[in-house]
Parts: structure tokens; C-alpha cells; sequence
């Protein structure tokens, strides 16, 4: 079993440069848990990997839960924008859910404020 | 509506093809990824390969001890997977008072542990796992220690991301803990050449781990140089006591405590920690631990980073969610 971990490793290992790996979010405007003083009229956030456009979401709501965002996020490779409704002063959440070109999926949320 | 029709058919076919890997990826649950800790396990069944984990003057109170070990684990069905590990031994003095020469070395026993996925929640960043450690007797060199019975180890896995606290908690919520406790059932109850008993034991350890990528993409972004953005500082610890058929020996419990660091790329990790014994019984200097760490599920996302069983078949329509 050594001696086959060892030639597994010294085979695969050179097969690496072909792959995709999971599609963690890279940044986003509006910055993760930042505090704006404008309204932005869109959310854009940027992956470490390539998106499937058709697998992968965002929702944008307010404090009280309801969506704020409007509607299908717009993809291209490794960016998704979505566009956002007219946004009062407040606390913001954003959870999206993307699946990347080697099809893991992978998800997060995070916060930004409006005028505090 | 043809066109539209014949969209929604190809979007369907593609969904329904697409190998969507939600429980096949290194420890990832909802936002928070669990990195593969040095020390203890962690709590998830993946496709990855460590090699080589370095000890260099491990814990060992009779000696000096410096480790090479390999494991290399593998997904069978999406919840089951198994991880094989060996390791390289080289101990001054030998282990084995019958070893010829004033250095033994050679490989510790074999060991496998299948491992089955309790569960995972990712709303509360939770995951459970259950594994079966098996020390194969008789398959490494008696003089670095290797015994010639067996042990088995059941073994409870679990970790928790504090990422499900409320937003005004902040900086805490990049906090994740991962733990590990078994026990020790050796196939043996007498060793008949230390002509003493083998005692069975309670092993446990778990991590305390700050995720900086997770602060990152979570919490808030500081604007941090990338690499720091890549880092997760963590502490280990792992302890072991003899609770049973310890007749005539100490109660003593042994056990270290490891901070580190890990940083984590997209296809790879590399951890180091040092290795703090916690008494005299459980070594007689700080050592250090090195590891490079291999994610096969994306390296190899459509063969290897597979299940060998039933790798294709999730279908969720994450459209539209």
C-alpha cells in the first residue's frame, strides 16, 4: 500500500493543471460587512473560479426579509451581478449560491449597510 | 415557445447529468470549509491525500522521534468513505530493547478507517461523522513501537462554524471548533514481552480555528494582503488515558497541544504547528509538524475527486432558489 500511494501520487499529481476547483467569493462591491453612504443600484461579486450561470443564485433582502434584489443575477464568468430596488438606510444581507465549471457548489451570506 | 420549450428540456437534461457535488467536497458546509487539520481529523468524508505529514521530534518521552506519513483518503458513496494511512518511523533509542543498533526505524503499523457522514447542516455550519480506526497488528517494525496486536478505535467526529451567530457577534463568527473522541480496544489484553497489561483508552482531541477566509467572504472584508486573507490560525490538541485493564501501571494522561497555521489554496494546503507535550509522560521537548495537503476533488472534480459508487446523483435545481 506504500509503494501504491507513492505511484498514485507521482502519476496524478501532474494532472492537476486541467481542474477547477471550488468557486469561493473573491470580493464584492458592496465590500463584505462594509457601511455605504449611497445606495449602490447593483451588487457584483467576484468568484475564484468560472460560475454555470444557469446554477447559480443571489438574494439580496432588508432587515425585515423581504427581497430587495431584482430578481435573476446577470453571470459571466466568474462575476454575477445583480441589480438592486431603490434602498432605504439599513442593514442589508446577501446570500448567494453558486456553482462553479467543476460542479461543486458552494454558498455564503454576509451583510453591508445603507447610510448608518 | 418552441425555442423556449427546447431551452427548458436542455436545461433540465443538463441538470439532470450534472454531477452536483454538495457532499463530495473537501469539509465544506453552507459558508464554512473545515481545512484538514494536522492533528485531529476532520469532521467530513473527502477525496484528498496528505503527503507528506512531517513530525520532526515527535512526542515521544524515551526518545528523539521524527515521523514521515502518508494517507490518502477516498469516497466510496457520497456519505462513506475510507482513508488509508502509513507512516515512516525513525526513534533513538529503539522502541524494541531487541533492535540491533542505537536507532530503529522502519514503518509504524498500517492503518484504515472507514468513515460514514452523520450529517451535515449547513445553516448551522454543523457536521457529524463516524469512523473506524484500525490499527493493523503486525504489519510495521517492532522497533519503532509497532505492536503485534491490533487496535481498534470507534471514533465520533464533529464540527461546528460559528458562522450561524447573529451579525452584531462580528469577528467571533470566523470561529470553528472540530473535535474527535474514540476508544481504544486493542485485540490483545497482555503483552507477554513487557509482561504487562495493554490497557484499553479513551483518545480525544479536538481544534480551535480562526478562518480568515471566512472573515473574508462572511464578515467583513479588511482589505488584507491576499495571502493573509488564505491563512487560518488554528490550535490542536489531542489526549489519550487508560481506562481500563491499567492494572499496575500509572493513570497518567498523555497528550499534546499543537498551535499552527494553515493556509489554504484552491487545490492545496500547508500547515505547520509545533508540538507542545503536556507533561514528561508525553515527551521531553517541543517538536514540529509540517504537512502538504491535497484537495482530489478539485484536482480531479470528474474522476478521482469522485465516489466510486453513485457520484452523479444529485440533481437540485439550484435555479430559481
Amino acid at each position: 500500500m506504500r509503494n501504491t500511494i507513492t505511484a498514485a501520487m507521482l502519476v496524478l499529481l501532474p494532472l492537476g493543471s486541467a481542474a477547477h476547483a471550488h468557486a469561493f467569493l473573491d470580493h464584492a462591491d458592496p465590500r463584505v460587512g462594509s457601511t455605504v453612504p449611497t445606495a449602490p443600484r447593483e451588487l457584483s461579486l467576484s468568484f475564484t473560479q468560472n460560475l454555470e450561470p444557469a446554477f447559480s443564485t443571489v438574494e439580496v433582502r432588508d432587515a425585515a426579509g423581504a427581497r430587495v434584489d431584482q430578481g435573476k443575477a446577470r453571470v459571466s464568468a466568474d462575476m454575477m451581478l445583480v441589480g438592486l430596488k431603490p434602498l432605504p438606510p439599513g442593514t442589508y444581507q446577501v446570500h448567494w449560491r453558486v456553482l462553479s465549471v467543476d460542479t461543486h457548489t458552494t454558498e455564503g451570506s454576509f451583510s453591508f449597510q445603507v447610510g448608518h | 415557445m418552441p425555442r423556449l420549450i427546447l431551452r427548458a428540456l436542455s436545461l433540465a437534461t443538463f441538470s439532470a447529468l450534472l454531477p452536483v457535488s454538495d457532499a463530495l467536497a473537501h469539509c465544506i458546509v453552507g459558508g464554512r470549509f473545515f481545512p484538514a487539520t494536522l492533528t485531529v481529523d476532520d469532521p467530513c468524508v473527502a477525496d484528498e491525500m496528505s503527503f507528506p505529514t512531517l513530525q520532526l521530534n515527535s512526542a515521544n518521552p524515551s526518545g528523539r522521534e521524527n515521523d514521515i506519513e502518508a494517507d490518502f483518503s477516498k469516497t466510496i458513496t457520497q456519505d462513506f468513505g475510507v482513508t488509508v494511512s502509513s507512516t515512516w518511523t525513525r526513534v533513538s533509542p529503539p522502541a524494541n530493547a531487541g533492535t540491533a543498533g542505537p536507532v530503529g526505524y522502519g514503518f509504524q503499523n498500517f492503518e484504515t478507517t472507514p468513515q460514514f457522514q452523520l450529517l451535515k447542516d449547513p445553516e448551522h455550519e454543523v457536521a457529524l461523522l463516524a469512523g473506524l480506526i484500525v490499527d493493523w497488528g503486525n504489519t510495521g517494525a517492532a522497533g519503532v513501537g509497532a505492536t503485534p496486536w491490533s487496535t481498534i478505535t470507534p471514533t465520533f467526529y464533529f464540527g461546528k462554524g460559528f458562522g450561524d451567530l447573529p451579525n452584531s457577534t462580528g469577528f467571533v463568527r470566523a470561529f470553528a471548533v472540530t473535535g474527535q473522541v474514540g476508544y481504544q480496544v486493542p485485540t490483545t489484553s497482555f503483552d507477554p514481552v513487557a509482561g504487562s497489561p495493554v490497557p484499553q483508552n479513551l483518545v480525544w482531541g479536538g481544534s480551535l480555528q480562526y478562518s480568515l477566509p471566512y472573515l473574508k467572504s462572511n464578515v467583513i472584508d479588511l482589505g488584507l494582503p491576499d495571502f493573509i486573507n488564505h491563512l487560518i490560525p488554528l490550535v490542536e490538541a489531542q489526549f489519550s488515558a487508560p481506562v481500563e485493564n491499567n492494572f499496575g501501571n500509572q493513570f497518567v494522561i498523555t497528550g499534546t497541544v499543537n498551535p499552527g497555521v494553515i493556509w489554504v489554496g484552491s487545490y492545496y494546503q500547508i500547515g505547520v504547528e509545533a508540538i507542545i507535550p503536556i507533561n514528561r509522560s508525553s515527551g521531553t521537548s517541543i517538536g514540529a509538524l509540517a504537512q502538504l495537503h491535497f484537495y482530489l476533488d478539485d484536482i480531479f472534480p470528474s474522476t478521482l475527486g469522485q465516489p466510486l459508487l453513485g457520484g452523479k446523483p444529485q440533481t437540485t435545481a439550484m435555479a430559481g432558489r
